[in-house]
């Protein structure tokens, strides 16, 4: 968490200096409320990451889940009704998901890689080209281009996550995270926990699927693809530890700010194009060396201890 | 820390540093002193994947004309990459606006991803032209071809060759694209409109020479008797296919590879007739001049739709429309030629974005 709000910190510092450098003034309400409404969907779908990791798994399904539910309400003409069926199906899709690896003890990795299969593949079936539209009145809601209206979004996550780790279920997932064993052995419902945690990832894709199609205004079946390796990419920025049981979505969801402000501060630095990737990757090896020192550091103390 | 431990520690980097090149950034080519007295004009090209042969034509070809008159004095030009991931793009595109461009030319990461964005362009007053895979948006302008035309061009070339009987492969391209529906439709329907034709074999050779290469040489044993070829992409796969089975060589209606014009001009051994129609990376310029057009109040805010640049077996001409000296990867219609031209670059723009001799004049047509 701390690593993660220092590497925003860094990031965002960065940002500034390099924006008011190449423009000659501060960043303007609409640099803040486009960056605010192209960073939500990840956000949502890094808090799904983290909380799967959190319990030592890994979901390579969101990308599909994600697509999904674009790909339903983007078909839907993008009714609140429709937001409504794809929150639903996207549960149900995580649901599944945790079912398969929890009781049907299939490694995350794998159960989650053929079932990022299943669900892009239905997500080709309901929309198989680019295309559909969202009610203007759902995304005056959602993610109006000209009102901060994102903020009530971001706050509902943040607030979402901060009393559902006070929990008795949030407090499950770390006891899961940190040794399986030790957590079945005190009583606490193991298949139950990682259902939850599954379908609350499930959810939180269908989430990001809505902001997404808010966001573009219409919908494309493989648009989820991307959020796969970047949502995983904010929770290692966020400092969670893949061993699970240790981090907080929070710093998945600063990572997540942090990763797409990365673009931007390569854009206003003028980057030469061939070596945008080399600059990307040179951010994300500092940001895990952090997170790696970090844990470290943490080993070493409770080995002292 | 065990060993476990280690290799979930290693496979989160590697996922983390995979996701990485899916982001981007960009770089300033135009100068910054004004040439001719006058502002100069702002366009950036904000282009999405940068992986293959025709891209890099594409922005070499961009880069180019923004170094020559008339392009050179009037306008300052930038080039941004994305890779394949919208909300790049889009944060590019937010990043453009702020910068306050007076156009942008986009090859987009998705038709329907970056629709927002460029809305807050064009409220802005900003002139957006896309092309290739176009944007959307209908407050925004597009530059492209008719891939639907695409395909009945090429199957009316093998129907007429064939005087109208004979057995066709159709060589389809990657499923589920925009452009591979329209060309097949197209073909479908002018193979379908001549009963002496028979469809023998449809595959797919994904707009890869390597695996046209592979899918026809299995098709082959299958084929006794193949007399025209109808290929979306990857047409001197095919071609070589036929070569290495000892297989007569059928009439090869193909894309405008330079290996496959290489066999039609004879530069390479057998002579094939042929046709080569395909998707010309100079959009970007014909984009560019579009914007342009529309900034400086010259041209109506208005659509347009270019022919593709074409040859067969006699018009194709050595270092005009097939180079020897260039790969056979290379698309070879960075150029258009004849006297109806819509634009003429020479090799080294495609190849480098190096500036050609001479005015650049572009025609946008009715």
């Amino acid at each position: 968490m701390k690593q993660a709000l220092l590497v925003l910190t860094g990031t965002y510092t960065t940002y500034l200096l390099v924006y008011t450098t190449s423009l000659g003034h501060l960043p303007t309400p609409f640099d803040y409320l486009s960056l605010l409404n192209t960073c939500l969907p990840l956000i949502f779908v890094a808090i799904g990451q983290s909380l799967v990791v959190l319990t030592g798994g890994i979901d390579l399904s969101v990308g599909g889940i994600m697509s999904l539910g674009i790909a339903i309400i983007a078909a839907r003409g993008g009714t609140a009704t429709a937001a409504l069926t794809v929150l639903i199906i996207c549960t149900a899709c995580g649901v599944l998901n945790g079912l398969l690896v929890a009781r049907g003890r299939i490694a995350p990795i794998l159960t989650t890689l053929a079932t990022l299969s299943i669900f892009s593949g239905l997500a080709l079936r309901t929309l198989p080209v680019p295309g559909g539209s969202i009610d203007p009145g759902l995304r005056a809601v959602l993610t109006h281009p000209d009102v901060p209206t994102g903020l009530i979004w971001l706050g509902a996550a943040v607030g979402g996550w901060l009393v559902l780790r006070r929990t008795r279920f949030g407090m499950r997932i770390y006891a899961v995270g940190s040794d399986e064993a030790a957590a079945r052995a005190t009583g606490i419902p193991v298949v139950r926990v990682k259902v939850g945690v599954y379908g609350l990832c499930g959810l939180c894709c269908g989430i990001a699927a809505v902001l997404y199609v808010s966001a573009t205004t219409s919908g494309d079946p493989n648009a989820g693809m991307p959020f796969i390796l970047t949502s995983i990419a904010a929770v290692v920025v966020g400092g969670i530890a893949f061993t699970g049981g240790r981090g907080s979505a929070l710093g998945a969801m600063a990572g997540a700010v942090a990763l797409t402000l990365v673009t931007d501060v390569l854009f206003f630095a003028g980057i030469d194009p061939l070596y945008q990737s080399l600059f990307q990757g040179l951010f994300l090896v500092v940001a895990v060396l952090l997170g790696s020192g970090a844990v470290l550091a943490g080993n070493r103390r409770r080995a002292a201890a | 820390m065990t060993f476990q431990h280690r290799a979930r520690v290693l496979a989160a980097t590697t996922a983390a540093l995979l996701a990485a090149p899916a982001c981007s950034t960009g770089s300033s080519d135009g100068d910054t002193a004004a040439g001719s007295g006058t502002e100069k004009i702002k366009i950036a090209l904000s282009n999405s994947f940068i992986g293959n042969t025709w891209r890099v034509e594409m922005e070499n070809v961009f880069k180019a004309a923004c170094g020559m008159p008339p392009y050179k004095d009037q306008v300052e030009c930038s080039v941004y990459n994305a890779g394949n991931d919208a909300a790049t793009q889009n944060r590019q595109i937010a990043n453009l606006i702020a910068q306050g461009v007076d156009a942008i030319v986009i090859n987009a990461a998705s038709t329907t991803g970056l629709n927002g964005t460029v809305q807050q362009a064009c409220d802005r007053d900003i002139v957006v032209v896309s092309f290739d895979n176009t944007v959307g948006n209908p407050c925004g302008l597009t530059v492209n071809t008719d891939q639907i035309k695409f395909g009945e061009q090429l199957a009316q070339f093998v129907v007429d060759e064939l005087g109208g009987t004979g057995n066709v492969m159709m060589v389809t391209g990657v499923a589920g694209t925009g452009a591979d529906n329209d060309r097949n439709a197209g073909a479908k329907k002018v193979f379908a409109a001549n009963p002496g034709i028979k469809v023998v074999a449809t595959y797919s050779g994904m707009w890869d020479s390597a695996t046209a290469q592979r899918q026809t040489a299995a098709q082959l044993p299958s084929q006794p008797k193949v007399d025209g070829v109808w290929v979306s992409g990857g047409t001197d796969g095919v071609i070589k296919a036929f070569i290495e089975a000892k297989r007569p060589m059928p009439v090869v209606g193909g894309e405008a590879e330079n290996g496959f014009r290489k066999y039609l001009a004879g530069v390479s051994e057998p002579k094939v007739n042929g046709m080569s129609i395909g998707q010309p990376p100079y959009l970007s310029v014909i984009s560019l001049e579009l914007a342009r057009a529309v900034v400086k109040g010259e041209h109506d805010k208005k659509s347009i739709t270019i022919p593709f640049p074409m040859v067969n077996s006699e018009t194709v001409k050595v270092g005009e429309t097939v180079f020897p000296d260039l790969p056979d990867s290379f698309f070879a219609d960075f150029t258009d030629s004849g006297p109806e031209a819509t634009v003429v670059l020479c090799q080294e723009a495609a190849t480098d974005g190096t500036p050609c001799p001479g005015e650049l004049t572009v025609r946008l047509g009715a």
